[in-house]
């Protein structure tokens, strides 16, 4: 429920794949095709002699290079900062308004806004499950989804422990929390296992 | 449940691709700041790092000369099923080992590992044998238990498969699996 750009990823990782997967077929059909082999000798040798006629017309000074390989370097470096801003999109997506609204005139007629951090209901619902022994992790997160505030409750119950009655308790936590704040905001509950669970010893009563 | 609650927990029961991401991502890049740093030494006229472009693409062009064509085929098969790898995770769904209990509040997913460890700590209960005598496999539409009894014991299994389906009907999953509960033949002894 984070902001990673899953239709992105999938598309990009499609085009990553297809590219490599024609390069792969290629390479194969050269090494063991001989026919293909000379086909594409005739054909690229003629480009490659090209290329470099050009790269020698263009040259920017005796002894220099030409602006092609300037060209080459700037799409490069926009390449780059493409590959940059994908990986920096990964994960992103944290908020710290819960919710906001703006004072109306016809409410009480006060100019002015009210903020609710999210440290209101990530700290009041940490508190209350730290208590618990059948919990051995709590994390509570919230993130902007589509422009509206989501709360995730990660936590990792002791080996054995019931999660639908783990569950059915964050439930009534959470319910209490709508009336203690006023505004619903979407919950998520991720009950998981992390190596503290798997290798400390089941609860053997309850 | 409401609309984004629906989203969010189709978010959370399938696969974000983003290790695979970042993975592609970062090596993309290496090779592009490669290519940038040749590319300005051509432009600089300075001598090249490892090889100058007009001479890798000679050599390229030159194929499948200057490369034996057992390691050239070899390159190409490695390129191609690195491909494969990057489609099959843009396409498949990626559905991660989770399932979610319905709730007019909350959005539930679990953890399949999670609910496998409470069947079968119910599972333990019913047949009275100790932890390390029960595994427990919980998979989309399937939980399978298996138990290898203590010698000499005979073991109910209709009674074991109760247990279990009664617990998994109280956890209200989505999607709902069947149980099969497997007697193991042979016993243990001395636990």
């Amino acid at each position: 429920m984070n902001g990673t750009p899953r239709g992105l990823n999938r598309a990009l990782l499609a085009i990553a794949g297809l590219v490599l997967a024609a390069l792969g077929t290629g390479l194969a059909v050269l090494a063991w095709v001989p026919a293909v082999a000379l086909r594409w000798q005739d054909w690229a040798g003629p480009q490659v002699a090209g290329l470099s006629a050009l790269a020698a017309r263009t040259r920017l000074a005796p002894g220099a290079g030409s602006w092609i390989w300037l060209v080459v370097a700037a799409c490069l470096l926009v390449l780059v900062i493409a590959m940059v801003a994908w990986v920096a999109n990964q994960g992103k997506g944290r908020t710290n308004i819960l919710f906001q609204r703006d004072g109306a005139a016809d409410d009480d007629g006060a100019a002015g806004t009210v903020v609710l951090s999210s440290a209101i209901a990530e700290q009041s619902l940490k508190a209350a499950l730290l208590e618990r022994g059948d919990l051995l992790g709590v994390s509570v997160t919230s993130y902007d989804f589509r422009g509206q505030a989501a709360v995730r409750v990660r936590v990792l119950p002791r080996q054995g422990v019931a999660p639908h009655e783990v569950a059915a308790d964050i439930a009534s936590l959470v319910e209490a929390m709508d009336t203690l704040l006023g505004v619903q905001v979407p919950v998520l509950l991720s009950l998981g296992s992390g190596p503290r669970s798997r290798f400390t010893k089941a609860e053997r009563v309850r | 449940m409401t609309q984004p609650a629906a989203r969010i927990v189709k978010r959370e029961t399938h696969s974000s691709r983003a290790p695979l991401s970042v993975v592609v991502a970062v090596l993309v890049t290496l090779l592009a700041v490669y290519g940038l740093l040749e590319a300005i030494l051509r432009a600089v006229g300075q001598p090249p790092w490892l090889v100058d472009p007009v001479t890798a693409a000679r050599r390229l062009a030159a194929l499948p000369e200057g490369i034996s064509p057992v390691l050239l085929g070899t390159i190409g098969v490695l390129l191609f099923l690195l491909g494969l790898i990057c489609l099959g995770h843009a396409v498949l769904p990626g559905r991660r080992a989770r399932h979610t209990i319905a709730d007019p509040r909350v959005a539930i997913v679990v953890d399949d590992e999670v609910i496998a460890s409470a069947l079968a700590r119910r599972a333990r209960l019913a047949a009275g044998v100790t932890r390390e005598q029960v595994m427990v496999v919980v998979s989309a539409r399937a939980v399978q238990v298996n138990v290898r009894p203590t010698s000499g014991i005979r073991l109910d299994e209709s009674r074991i498969r109760a247990a279990v389906e009664a617990e998994l009907a109280q956890m209200a999953l989505e999607p709902d699996p069947a149980v099969t509960v497997r007697l193991s033949t042979s016993g243990v002894i001395g636990v």
